[in-house]
């Protein structure tokens, strides 16, 4: 991981979150076998989760990326426990410190939920609430978890919100959200979420509508928080260039599944899938000589297969074979160690 | 009416005459909007300088890209060249005749030569039109033209739905359809519509704004390769409009960027990622993620401080004075500086910094250490 970065010099550094203890080497969040399925009166059942499995350790980040409808917003939403309670199925197991989040009561998961887990979502509006002004909503946080003054969660909560990149910050805080830019409001939302300093933080999309120059603030304040405080981190994005800055161990999800999860410099190096291996060759990069076409992957996301029928890829996989025609393909290790692969013809290894 | 703040330095190249290889050539375009406030009487209390004095030249057959961040006033650009938000100063000349100059009917005849591409074209469409009749509609208004004509036949509803036909081929949608209605596509479908829609005029120049970022990752590649294809098949010109800075390099031949309201640097594609001049765009090229670890590791990464000032209100001075790591304590904040062309430095290419010799010698340090990130080791 990169190395302890200060935004701000005036930073408060060092200072640690009273919980119990952390063992940085045992997961802390552990997804085991994750289903969800929609079912509308009426209409078909959908399994929009099917079958993922990940873990993340403190001052780990692990990146779940995929386009869009692969997911990942309902992977994070189940293991929060914020999924709508009619009309959808969840299965499997989401252990936080050994105790399975799915089956837990209402009332354990959001004590749980303002105190040891936070979520930065894609709709920043979504999450606000409208009526109070954002300081309000970033100091209420902030005394719920620490023994503060009213003044001294004041000056935390400006600390916080100047460290999020929000300029200004004395006067944004008796301001309503509807306020704030869109870019100001997602980063109001990431203070609010960082305020309880959690041990696990699921961040979905959380820099997708921000400008890059916002969003290289942001990232850079989320790898602070993962080195000095140890937080453990889910990153939900389709950028995989952000997924290679700040992940350490990356899952790459098409329609549902997992089909390939490796350590980051594994993934980017040896791309195996070939929806991931086509997916990085499809893509302009930056710093790639100009003049080539690109060589896009044909069809969208939407030409899928069931899972229980064939690979879901393989309308668009020009490597489709009958061998691709079979049920529920495995995830299996493939080179080195930790790198698995859902796939049955996957890229040599040496083909970038 | 604001008047633009007069800058000095010299003044920009007069615009290159007709039949040159310069396609589109635009001076000090204004686009500012009013804002209005009062109950019974609108008052105008202010302006929104959305565009406030760009100056550049596209050349025939070449790409044009421009980027800056949101509300810096691209769309605007786009949207004023065409006259579809009015410009209040400058001038643009496409092709030797001064767009602004032109009555509404001579603009009528003129916009067939001028298309636009939009993020996703048929959302403000209406559903119940079908893609036949979504590509009828601007031959039906500006007919055929005469190469089509003569291919086609005359104008009348067969030989229009003949071109509507070879159109939806060329973009790569089967003749089925046209029969179909838009939400029965894809993202990246309605995006082909959309782009057979702009070229079925056979425009000279066509601006597409954001023409990919509401699309799939892995539908990106399939619109942008179909844009160049175009490209060289109908011999266009484009302006392309985007954040993505990776996307506009990949297809640009020249990348403005702009930032509030201005270009600050203008340069060939290339050029401009290898080295680039302005501290804006050096802090924008440093914060675009790569998907790449071994270069994410040893990156530097020069982060900028809070957020784009209000175009109703620019900073005075260099406009990116309140945000640049690179200020200094002369000029930066009182006086503009003007786009200009650093000769032999940098041939080719044009920035708006009073400081960009010496940054470029590095004579000129970032002055906050805390804004320079300086890539991990290993
Ligand atoms: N409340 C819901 N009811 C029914 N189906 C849903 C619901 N929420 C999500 N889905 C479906 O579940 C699938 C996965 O959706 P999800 O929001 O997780 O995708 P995602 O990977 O987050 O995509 P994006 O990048 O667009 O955010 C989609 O097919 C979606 O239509
Ligand atoms: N019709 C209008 N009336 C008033 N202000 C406007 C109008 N259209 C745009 N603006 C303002 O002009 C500025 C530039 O807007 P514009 O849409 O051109 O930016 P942009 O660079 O295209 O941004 P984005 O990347 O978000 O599309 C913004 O501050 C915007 O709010
Ligand atoms: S399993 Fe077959 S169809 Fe699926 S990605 Fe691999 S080669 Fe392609
Ligand atoms: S003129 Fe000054 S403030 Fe503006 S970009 Fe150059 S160094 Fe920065
Ligand atoms: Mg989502
Ligand atoms: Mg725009």
């Amino acid at each position: 991981m990169s190395e302890t970065v200060t935004l701000e010099p005036g930073g408060r550094r060092g200072r640690r979150a009273t919980r119990e203890p952390v063992d940085r080497h045992q997961a802390l969040l552990e997804v085991k076998n994750l289903n969800v399925t929609f079912q509308r009166r009426g209409g078909r059942a959908t399994r929009a989760v099917d079958g993922v499995s990940f873990s993340v350790k403190p001052g780990e980040v692990v990146g779940i990326v995929g386009e869009s409808g692969s997911g990942k917003s309902v992977t994070s939403l189940a293991v929060m426990g914020l999924l709508p309670s009619r009309g959808v199925q969840v299965s499997g197991e989401a252990l936080y410190r050994g105790r399975n989040l799915l089956t837990m009561g209402n009332q354990e998961l959001s004590s749980l939920r303002g105190r040891d887990l936070a979520m930065v979502f894609q709709d920043p509006m979504s999450s606000l609430n409208p009526v109070i002004p954002v300081g309000l909503q970033v100091t209420e946080v902030l005394r719920r978890h620490e023994d503060l003054t009213r003044q001294q969660a004041r000056d935390e909560a400006e600390d916080l919100l100047r460290r999020c990149g929000i300029p200004d910050p004395r006067r944004r805080l008796g301001e309503y959200p509807h306020q704030l830019s869109g870019g100001m409001r997602q980063r109001a939302l990431i203070a609010i979420a960082l305020a309880c300093k959690p041990a696990l933080l699921i961040c979905d999309e959380p820099t997708t509508a921000l400008d890059v120059t916002i969003q290289a603030q942001v990232l850079e304040l989320l790898k602070e928080l993962v080195s000095e405080l140890g937080t453990a981190m889910v990153m939900i994005t389709h950028d995989l260039g952000v997924v290679a800055g700040l992940c350490d161990f990356v899952n790459v999800m098409y329609a549902g599944r997992v089909v390939e999860s490796a350590d980051r410099r594994e993934l980017f190096a040896h791309p195996r899938h070939r929806y991931t291996h086509g997916l990085l060759n499809s893509i302009p990069r930056l710093d790639s000589p100009r003049g080539e076409a690109l060589r896009p992957i044909p069809g969208t996301p939407r030409d899928t297969i069931a899972w229980s029928k064939a690979c879901a890829f393989a309308p668009r996989c020009q490597f489709a074979d009958d061998d691709c025609v079979v049920d529920d393909l495995e995830l299996a290790p493939l080179g080195a160690a930790g790198h698995r692969v859902r796939c049955v013809h996957p890229a040599p290894e040496e083909d970038k | 009416m604001t008047s633009s703040e007069t800058v000095s330095g010299p003044a920009p190249s007069p615009p290159p005459a007709p039949g040159s290889d310069v396609l589109l050539s635009v001076r000090g375009l204004q686009v500012h909007f009013p804002i209005k406030r009062g109950l019974v009487f609108d008052r105008t209390v202010g302006h929104v300088r959305a565009v406030d004095g760009v100056d550049l030249d596209v050349r025939r057959g070449q790409t044009y890209g421009l980027v800056g961040e949101s509300g810096c006033g691209k769309s605007t650009f786009g949207r004023g060249l065409l006259r579809l938000e009015e410009p209040t100063g400058g001038s643009v000349i496409f092709d030797g005749q001064d767009i602004r100059s032109l009555k509404p009917e001579a603009l009528r005849l003129m916009r067939r030569r001028m298309q636009m591409v939009f993020q996703d074209p048929l959302a403000s469409l209406d559903p119940r039109q079908s893609v036949q009749s979504l590509l009828s509609e601007p031959l039906t208004v500006h007919g055929l033209s005469t190469a089509d004509a003569e291919e086609f036949g005359r104008d009348s509803s067969s030989s229009h739905l003949a071109k509507a036909a070879a159109m939806l081929e060329v973009v790569g949608l089967p003749r089925g359809a046209l029969a179909k209605y838009p939400h029965e596509f894809s993202g990246g479908q309605r995006q082909r519509i959309g782009i057979a829609r702009a070229m079925i005029l056979n425009p000279d120049l066509v601006i597409a704004d954001e023409p990919v970022s509401a699309l799939d990752v892995s539908v990106q590649a399939q619109v942008i390769n179909l844009l160049e294809h175009l490209q060289d098949l109908l011999g266009l010109t484009y302006i392309v409009i985007a954040h993505d800075l990776a996307v506009v390099r990949h297809i640009s031949d020249v990348i403005g960027v702009m930032y509030l309201g201005r270009l600050v640097e203008e340069a060939p594609s290339d050029d401009l990622y290898a080295q680039p001049l302005h501290p804006y765009t050096i802090a924008l090229m440093s914060a675009i993620p790569i998907p790449d670890p071994e270069i994410e590791d040893h990156r530097e990464r020069i982060l900028l401080r809070g957020d784009l000032p209000s175009p109703a209100n620019p900073p005075s001075g260099c406009r990116f004075h309140t945000r640049c790591p690179y200020r200094q304590q002369t000029r930066c904040d009182t006086e503009e500086p003007v786009l200009r062309d650093l000769g032999a430095v940098a041939p080719g290419r044009r920035v708006a910094c009073h400081y960009a010799e010496e940054i470029l010698a590095g004579q000129i340090a970032i002055s906050d250490p805390s804004l320079q990130i300086d890539p991990v080791a290993g």
